[in-house]
C-alpha cells in the first residue's frame, strides 16, 4: 500500500514537471494580448486642429527624426509577421514626411524638420516605431520630448483603413487620421505650456547645440536634474562673438538638414503613387484571403476545379500577386541607393557629401564642428 | 493492452494528454529542417537561355501521363467493378482524371515553364531566379533548413536538398508546382524539373527544360515590370 501510494505520488510529481513549462508557456502565450486597457485603440476619424492665431513666440521648431522600421532581428519571423524590411524601411523615411506635411497644415508651429538621426537636438524631437503597418493597419509607437528633456508624448496610435480609404485620392491618406491625431496631441500639450516656459525649451536647445560644439565654452550655462531635465543656470551676455559663431555654424547645420529635407520630400513623391497601390493591394489580399477561406468552407467554386483556365487562373493571380511584390520591393531597395550626393559650401570652401543620408550627415557635422574649432580654437564637443 | 494502460498511473496518463494538447496547440507551423549533411549551395548565378533541343518535350510527357492515368483508371475500375469502355476511357466515376483535367495538368506544365530566358542572382544566403515573363523565384536559405513564405494566395517553400535547389508553391485549388534546380556538369548546362500537381489528376505531370548559359548582347535597352507603369524600358548606356 505505501508502495503504491509512493508510485502515484512520483507519477504527481512528474505530471507536475512535465506539465509546469507547458503550463507557464501556454499562459504566457495567453498573456500574450496586453491588458485591454493598454491595448491601443483605433483613433477613428479625427479632423485636424488648425490655430489660426499662435503667436511667433509660442511656435516651436520640430525635429522629426526618421523612424525606426521596427524589423525583428530574426529574419525567420519576417515572412510570419508579413514585413518586407526593405518596404519598411522605406516606410520609415515616408511616415515622418507625411507627419510632418500634417503639421505643417495645423499652422502651429515653426520650422517643421525631417532628420535622418535622432541625436540632433530640436525643440521638440519627434521619435517614432512602426508597430504594424498593411494596407489594413497601421500601429505607431511615438515619442515627443522637448529639448529640456520634458516628455511630451509616450503613446501608441493605431488606424485602421476602411474600403472608402481606397484607392488612395493625390494628397491624401489611408491613414490620415492617425497623423492628425499625433499633430492634435502635440497641440494640446503645447497649449498647456506658458510663454516662459516655451522660451526655456528654446533658450535650452540652442545651449546645449552649443555645448555640442564645445562643452568646455558652453556646458556651464545648463544643468541637468535627477530627472535628467535640463534647465538654465545663466545665459552669455548680449553680443558675445561666440554665440554669434555657434548661430552661424547652427545655420549651417540647419541649411543641411534642409538640402536632406528635400531628398526625403522628394523620394516621398517618388514612392507615395505606387506605395499607396500596394497598400490597397495588401488590403485586397487580406480581404480575398477571407473571402477565400469562407468559399472554402462553403464549397462554392468559381470554375471547374482542375480544369486548365481554373488553375490558370489561380496562378495568374498569385503571379500578379509576386510582380507587384517584387516590383516594390526592388524599387524600395532603390531608395537607398539613389540617395544623391549633397553638395554644401561653409567658410567659401565647398564639400561634396557622399552615402547614405545619415552618414553625409555625420560627415557634414564633422566638417562645422572643424571649422568652429579652428575658428574659436576650443576643443570640439562631441 | 487495455490491462496495461490500468497499470499506467493516472497522473502519467494525463502528462501524456497534457503534452498531446501542448503540441497541439496553436503554435504556428515551422518550416521543417532537412537534417542533411551532405547539403551544399551551388552557385547557378549567370544568364541562362532555353535550350529546346536538350529540353523535354510536352507531348511526349502527357502520352506518358495519359498511359499513367489509364493504368490507374482500369485498376480502380477493376476494384470497384464497374464497367471499362473499351479503350480504357479517362472518366472513371468522380471528378479526377477527367480528361479536360489531364491535359489542363500538362497545359499548366507549359505555362509555368514557358520562360525562354533566366538571370540568376545568387549570394550567400539569397537566390534570385528572374524569369522571363514570369516573376522572379527568390529563396532566401540556410542549409539544414527549408524556408516556408505564407501569403494569403499561396504557400512557398524553398531550400537546398544536396545540390539541388527547390521551389515549391502550394496554390489554392488543390495546385502544386514545384521547380528543382541543379547544375550540369562544368556549370554550362542549368537542368529545371518542374512538377505540377493537381489534387483532380491522380499523376503528376513532370517536365524538364534545360538552360544553357549565354552571354547578353549589349541590346542598348532593358526593360521591367513596374506597377504605375506597367513594362519600362530604358536605354542604357554601356
Amino acid at each position: 500500500m505505501y508502495h503504491r501510494v509512493a508510485v502515484i505520488k512520483k507519477g504527481w510529481v512528474l505530471l507536475a514537471l512535465l506539465c509546469f513549462p507547458v503550463f507557464l508557456a501556454t499562459t504566457t502565450l495567453a498573456q500574450a494580448p496586453a491588458d485591454p486597457a493598454l491595448v491601443a485603440h483605433p483613433v477613428g476619424q479625427v479632423d485636424l486642429r488648425v490655430d489660426h492665431s499662435t503667436p511667433e513666440q509660442r511656435m516651436l521648431d520640430i525635429g522629426l527624426a526618421i523612424f525606426s522600421p521596427g524589423i525583428p532581428l530574426n529574419e525567420a519571423s519576417h515572412s510570419m509577421l508579413g514585413i518586407f524590411p526593405e518596404i519598411r524601411k522605406a516606410e520609415a523615411q515616408f511616415m515622418p514626411v507625411l507627419l510632418r506635411q500634417v503639421l505643417l497644415t495645423a499652422n502651429a508651429w515653426g520650422v517643421v524638420r525631417v532628420l535622418p538621426d535622432e541625436q540632433i537636438i530640436s525643440e521638440l524631437l519627434v521619435t517614432g516605431k512602426i508597430r504594424q503597418s498593411n494596407g489594413s493597419r497601421l500601429e505607431l509607437a511615438i515619442k515627443a520630448m522637448d529639448a529640456t528633456g520634458r516628455q511630451w508624448l509616450d503613446k501608441t496610435y493605431v488606424d485602421e483603413a476602411s474600403p472608402l480609404d481606397y484607392p488612395v485620392t493625390e494628397g491624401s491618406d489611408p491613414y490620415i487620421d492617425l497623423y492628425r491625431q499625433i499633430a492634435n496631441d502635440l497641440l494640446e500639450y503645447r497649449q498647456g505650456l506658458d510663454e516662459r516656459q516655451l522660451g526655456a525649451i528654446r533658450q535650452v536647445a540652442f545651449l546645449r547645440y552649443a555645448a555640442s560644439l564645445s562643452e568646455e565654452a558652453f556646458g556651464g550655462y545648463l544643468q541637468q536634474d535627477e530627472q535628467g531635465i535640463y534647465s538654465v543656470v545663466r545665459l552669455p551676455a548680449d553680443g558675445d562673438p561666440m554665440i554669434a559663431r555657434v548661430e552661424r555654424i547652427r545655420d549651417q547645420e540647419h541649411l543641411f538638414v534642409d538640402t536632406v529635407d528635400e531628398q526625403y520630400v522628394d523620394l516621398f513623391n517618388e514612392m507615395v503613387a505606387t506605395y499607396s497601390l500596394w497598400r490597397e493591394y495588401s488590403r485586397e489580399q487580406a480581404i480575398y484571403k477571407e473571402d477565400y477561406q469562407q468559399r472554402a468552407q462553403t464549397k462554392e467554386r468559381i470554375g471547374r476545379r482542375g480544369t486548365f483556365s481554373a488553375m490558370e487562373q489561380t496562378y495568374n493571380t498569385y503571379k500578379q500577386t509576386k510582380i507587384q511584390e517584387q516590383d516594390l520591393d526592388e524599387m524600395a531597395t532603390g531608395f537607398n541607393n539613389e540617395v544623391a550626393p549633397t553638395v554644401m559650401e561653409s567658410s567659401g570652401r565647398v564639400f561634396r557629401l557622399s552615402g547614405n543620408l545619415n552618414s553625409q550627415y555625420n560627415e557634414w557635422r564633422g566638417i562645422l564642428r572643424e571649422i568652429f574649432e579652428l575658428e574659436t580654437g576650443l576643443p570640439a564637443g562631441s | 493492452m487495455i490491462v496495461y494502460i490500468r497499470y499506467i498511473s493516472t497522473p502519467v496518463l494525463a502528462g501524456v494528454l497534457c503534452l498531446c494538447l501542448a503540441s497541439c496547440s496553436s503554435e504556428p507551423e515551422k518550416s521543417a529542417p532537412v537534417p542533411n549533411r551532405t547539403d551544399h549551395a551551388v552557385d547557378f548565378s549567370g544568364f541562362w537561355e532555353l535550350d529546346y533541343g536538350q529540353s523535354d518535350n510536352i507531348q511526349v510527357n502527357l502520352n506518358g501521363l495519359v498511359r499513367d492515368v489509364k493504368k490507374t483508371n482500369r485498376a480502380r475500375a477493376q476494384s470497384s467493378g464497374v464497367y471499362q469502355q473499351a479503350g480504357g476511357g479517362m472518366m472513371v466515376g468522380g471528378t479526377t482524371n477527367s480528361g479536360a483535367s489531364v491535359i489542363g495538368l500538362a497545359q499548366m506544365a507549359d505555362l509555368v515553364t514557358k520562360s525562354q530566358l533566366m538571370e540568376i542572382e545568387q549570394d550567400e544566403h539569397h537566390i534570385k531566379v528572374k524569369r522571363e515573363e514570369d516573376f522572379a523565384l527568390t529563396c532566401e536559405f540556410y542549409l539544414g533548413q527549408y524556408h516556408t513564405v505564407e501569403t494569403p494566395l499561396g504557400k512557398e517553400m524553398c531550400g537546398w536538398n544536396r545540390h539541388q535547389m527547390i521551389f515549391k508553391m502550394v496554390l489554392p485549388e488543390g495546385l502544386t508546382i514545384q521547380h528543382i534546380m541543379s547544375l550540369g556538369p562544368e556549370g554550362q548546362r542549368l537542368n529545371v524539373a518542374t512538377t505540377v500537381t493537381s489534387d483532380q489528376v491522380t499523376s503528376p505531370f513532370t517536365v524538364d527544360r534545360v538552360y544553357s548559359r549565354y552571354e547578353p548582347s549589349d541590346d542598348g535597352y532593358s526593360c521591367k515590370m513596374t506597377i504605375s507603369r506597367g513594362r519600362v524600358c530604358t536605354t542604357e548606356s554601356q
